[in-house]
């Protein structure tokens, strides 16, 4: 079983509705950590990024100032003094498809849709701890892989460059190191 | 409040893009026992029993929310549904339609859901009616004063469909010069009643 030691991770909850901190900061609380930061809105959850430099970031898509997804944006600077690689999990009541790929091409590494479980929480949380994505650069791009698995059945067109034969980085997830080592 | 500085990413570059992997420094809040690849079963259950005891809270979280719908609903009445006023009521009726579930009133997140696409896909949110809004706020409102919890109930569940098809007509109406504008959003529903 790949157990996550929830009391060795920080997180950044950002969200202008009180209740819905309230109920993270429980669920969070209840998996086992015990640090859990929060903030309103967009600008105060830049602020306390930037000054607790926590592990994850949840955050909610509308907020007054500025929304999740430009906190996304800010944070995702490839050149910034804070983290710009932190996994981002968007909660959101927003669930259509084209929200999605906003929120993806955002640099957005998880997207959780309202109403919030425990169950869902916590397998986001494990995805991004367990299953880290690796970071793309491009002109127009910054952020996590948006190809969640490479697949060499893909009929699609490749877009990437990078010779005749693009090379595929592949990181062992730890589910699957755990799986090999049974 | 400093950390320790970061190990540098790896860095793999082509022709139009890098690949780039940062230090997976996560991987100390990961530990691998035992057999079961599953997920730690405890530790949902142990946050789903600290969120059971916020329960005695979420009835009066809920008329809060419903409380703001409504003030939201008051000032769009007075000043017009625009702007400002547009996005609070919106923002209001967004908020129930993530948490209304989640306190215990899916059929108030339903009818909160058709608030929500009423006003955010109507082209001038000026023409909505405000009888439809009324109809969604005191939908919302009657559903708690009801505690009707079951998304079952068969008087919530006849509200909420007929509040669907009323909206969904209006917003085949309101989007009548936007072609496919609609598609994904609105399945045409049959004419309730006979049309002339």
């Amino acid at each position: 079983m790949i157990r996550i030691d929830f009391n060795r991770l920080r997180f950044l909850v950002i969200d202008d509705n009180a209740h819905m901190r309230r109920i993270l900061r429980t669920l969070l609380h209840g998996f086992g950590t015990r640090e859990v930061y929060e903030a309103e809105d967009g600008a105060a959850g830049l602020e306390a990024f930037t000054h607790y430099s926590p592990d994850i970031v949840i955050t909610d898509w509308a907020m007054p100032i500025f929304d999740g997804l430009e906190l996304t944006q800010m944070i995702r600077q490839p050149d910034s003094n804070a983290n710009p690689y932190v996994p981002i999990i968007m909660l959101t009541g927003h669930s259509e498809k084209k929200r999605v790929i906003r929120a993806r091409d955002a640099g957005v590494t998880e997207f959780l849709a309202k109403p919030i479980s425990a169950k869902s929480l916590y397998q986001r949380v494990l995805n991004v701890v367990a299953n880290p994505r690796p970071f793309i650069r491009t002109k127009t791009y910054f952020g996590p892989d948006r190809r969640r698995n490479a697949t060499a059945s893909y009929p699609g067109p490749e877009r990437r460059k990078g010779g005749d034969k693009v090379d595929v980085i592949r990181i062992q997830p730890l589910l699957a190191k755990a799986t090999s080592s049974l | 409040m400093s950390r320790t500085r970061r190990d540098a990413p790896a860095v793999k570059t082509y022709a139009d893009h890098e690949v780039i992997v940062p230090a997976h420094e996560l991987s100390r809040a990961v530990t691998l026992t035992g057999t079961d690849i599953g997920p730690d079963l405890a530790a949902i259950e142990r946050a789903e029993q600290a969120l059971s005891e916020l329960k005695t809270e979420f009835e009066d979280w809920m008329k809060l929310e419903c409380d703001r719908l409504d003030a939201a609903r008051l000032r769009a009445k007075a000043e017009g549904i625009r702007h400002a006023v547009r996005d609070q009521l919106f923002h209001a009726a967004h908020d129930i339609k993530g948490e209304a579930k989640t306190f215990g009133y899916p059929l108030a997140a339903e009818v909160a859901e058709s608030l929500c696409r009423l006003i955010e896909h109507t082209p001038d949110p000026r023409s909505i009616p405000f009888t439809l809004v009324d109809q969604h706020v005191d939908g919302i409102r009657a559903i708690i004063r009801e505690d009707a919890r079951e998304s079952s109930d068969p008087v919530g569940s006849a509200m909420v469909t007929r509040l669907r098809h009323v909206t969904d007509e209006f917003l085949v109406h309101a989007n009548r010069r936007r072609l496919g504008y609609l598609d994904g959003i609105v399945i045409t529903p049959p004419p309730l009643a006979p049309r002339e």
